[in-house]
């Protein structure tokens, strides 16, 4: 099919590791796999982890041998090409958003994670970000909490009071 | 007359319909926007509704899926970007027609030839599923246990340039699925002592994880590609053009329902094989392939969303899920207490039913919403990916947190982001993943059911394979698989038995 993508001829940088660390992790958990019941029996709760663990290392061992048959690739480096600075960045803001998320609260939480994200990514004057992510979070507000009706983690801003001194001024 | 009446549920409920009308609209922009995928919408919009009633949530599901097919075929044609994986042969001949000024006249064809696909697939689905459920009853559970083997291996071999990578993935998302207590005998799996992880880590989680966040995290390296705008002129196809190319859109959409319930096979296939199928059969095209052919535009068009009918009949009849969308909408109807096999149809045909009568109804919104609002869209879709990808951050975070109200699993959303990052860069495919924590409990019961049977013995299992026409079938098939894709065929068998092929 001409929607595969050619297998690449030289590895990538990284590649060796991750592929490497495929296989201590499946072996580990072929490890914990047997764990459960040993050897015992075809029908135990163990039998089809291990098979399914054994799977694994017997792919990943193929897989780490087939990346190191190739050589590496020129003119790539691990910090450039496969994990630029903006991708960790990122996952940096998203760790951040998710422990913050519960005691901050959903609105305060992700405004700044939108305004932080948008401006890094989008690059506009403050004020044109500041506006896109006030009127993206007003939609996803009204969308996912007030017509969907999610339950998202209030935090410090009393949003409840808020919407019900809204609703008691339109009566 | 019972299976009319749910038929026509959704068409009948006020509600029901200005759902399935919202979710087919919001599947269109999915389906159009690159870096918006159906699977990515449909696993965040499960969490978001798995408190709904469930008929609502279908309908919503539903219109995503079947508009985020067709969806892509919008943008492979106004600007060479395939919104979705099944639009890519859609782009080959449909970006040619629009640099030709003909952007309107493609969209509109490419809109009507959809909706006849659609149709047909929808056909084949409401004939064939009940006698297909019929014929499941008699499964015996070493068939599920290959035909679970089976869907992963094929996704797994489809989907990626290497088969070690799609074993590995689909091996790795069984094992997921383990996770937590036993549900035959309770014991712990893979729970390292946690009282959280008894209860398995949450498929949802996963699927936001691999196609959300690794999927945005993916495209941060291409964010700046320039955008073309194309004049888009009348949208409504002539008569005379619908009329000479149907019978070539009713034969590539059965190339589609074929592929699309073919396990492990969807639209973005199906699409690649019209396009072929088109190329051979058009003796004296008026235009070229490749160069704005309209045979090269309606056949995949046809084909792609006939494929939606087509990956319902495994998903609705075994439990089989046909591609990662699928597997996704398995989950759905998992989190809403249906359990898709064969008994789905006897214990509970009105969902069949109402499910088929849905599909149908998405299918008409395409026609409307396809032929219409043209405007509106070539605005949104110019959608900058800096806002874009931030907004897709925020939404998986928020839907993995709705799930449970825990942060748990945002916590373990976030580490299949990551580690479905790496897979993705490193050539691993994550489809197999998702369909296969989808399938583990039933390949794993299954399995202990087998060898229980035979009074834990193997050599009686393969024996008495081999007294059924059905599982001497499916082995043959994952047999063959396995040796077509290991050096032995390539170098040895294959250019003994077919010198002739390149």
């Amino acid at each position: 099919m001409s929607s595969h993508e050619p297998t690449p001829k030289t590895r990538k940088p990284g590649e060796r590791l991750f592929t490497f660390l495929l296989v201590i992790g499946s072996v580990y958990l072929f490890w914990q796999a047997y764990q459960i019941a040993g050897f015992s029996d075809l029908s135990s709760a163990g039998a089809f982890p291990m098979a399914t663990a054994a799977t694994m290392i017997l792919a990943a061992c193929f897989i780490f041998v087939n990346t190191l048959k190739r050589p590496t690739s020129q003119n790539t480096s691990f910090f450039t090409h496969c994990f630029p600075p903006i991708v960790a960045m990122i996952m940096a803001l998203i760790l951040v958003y998710a422990v913050v998320l519960e005691s901050l609260g959903f609105i305060l939480s992700s405004f700044v994670f939108l305004f932080i994200t948008i401006q890094f990514l989008y690059r506009r004057r403050m004020l044109t970000t500041l506006a896109i992510s006030l009127f993206s979070l007003i939609m996803v507000y009204i969308v996912f909490r007030l017509i969907f009706q999610v339950v998202l983690p209030e935090g410090i801003v009393p949003e409840r009071d808020i919407i019900a001194s809204i609703t008691a001024l339109w009566r | 007359m019972d299976a009319l009446n749910y038929f026509a549920m959704s068409w009948l409920s006020p509600e029901l319909l200005a759902l399935t009308a919202l979710g087919t609209f919001l599947g269109i922009y999915v389906g159009a926007i690159p870096g918006l995928s159906v699977t990515m919408a449909v696993s965040i919009l499960i969490s978001f509704t798995f408190s709904w009633d469930v008929n609502n949530a279908l309908c919503l599901m539903v219109g995503v899926y079947m508009g985020g097919v067709y969806g892509g075929s919008r943008t492979a044609i106004l600007l060479n970007i395939p919104g979705a994986p099944s639009a890519i042969a859609t782009a080959l001949d449909g970006y040619p027609l629009a640099k030709k000024g003909l952007a309107g006249e493609a969209i509109g064809l490419s809109t009507v030839m959809s909706v006849v696909g659609g149709f047909i697939g929808i056909l084949v689905l409401a004939l064939a599923a009940p006698s297909i459920a019929d014929f499941a009853i008699t499964f015996q559970p070493r068939d599920y246990m290959m035909l679970g083997i089976l869907g992963i291996m094929l996704v797994g071999s489809l989907s990626g340039s290497s088969l070690a990578k799609g074993i590995f993935a689909g091996a790795f998302g069984l094992l997921i699925g383990t996770v937590g207590l036993d549900p035959m005998t309770a014991d712990e799996r893979f729970t390292f002592g946690i009282i959280e992880l008894w209860d398995g880590i949450n498929p949802v989680a996963v699927m936001i994880g691999l196609f959300g966040i690794s999927e945005a995290l993916h495209q941060l390296q291409h964010m700046d590609k320039a955008v073309i705008k194309q004049k888009i002129s009348r949208i409504i196809p002539r008569l005379s053009d619908v009329k000479k190319y149907l019978p070539l859109s009713v034969r590539t959409s059965f190339i589609g329902v074929i592929v699309g319930a073919l396990p492990g096979t969807g639209g973005d296939i199906a699409a690649l094989m019209a396009y072929d199928h088109a190329k051979r059969s058009t003796k004296e095209p008026d235009v070229a392939f490749g160069e704005g052919a309209k045979e090269g535009l309606i056949a995949p068009e046809s084909a792609n969303n006939a494929a939606v009918g087509g990956a319902y009949i495994p998903m609705l009849t075994l439990g089989i899920p046909g591609d990662a969308v699928t597997a996704v909408f398995i989950g759905a109807l998992f989190i809403h207490g249906l359990n898709p096999g064969p008994l789905l149809m006897v214990e509970q045909p009105h969902m069949f039913w109402f499910t088929v009568g849905n599909l149908t109804l998405a299918n008409i919104f395409i026609l409307i919403f396809g032929l219409t609002g043209i405007k509106l869209f070539s605005k949104i879709v110019e959608c900058p990916k800096g806002i874009l990808i931030p907004l897709i951050f925020l939404l998986s975070i928020v839907g993995a947190y709705a799930i449970n109200n825990a942060i748990t699993d945002v916590w373990w959303m976030l580490a299949f982001g990551v580690f479905g990052y790496f897979m993705r860069l490193y050539g691993f495919p994550v489809g197999p993943v998702i369909l296969g924590v989808i399938l583990s409990a039933l390949t794993d019961e299954n399995w202990r059911r087998a060898i229980l049977t035979e009074r834990g013995s193997v050599i009686d299992l393969f024996a008495h394979m081999f007294t059924s026409p059905l599982s001497v079938v499916l082995l043959m098939t994952i047999v063959l698989i396995l040796v077509t894709k290991t050096p032995l065929w390539s170098k040895v068998i294959k250019p003994k038995c077919f010198p002739n092929a390149s």
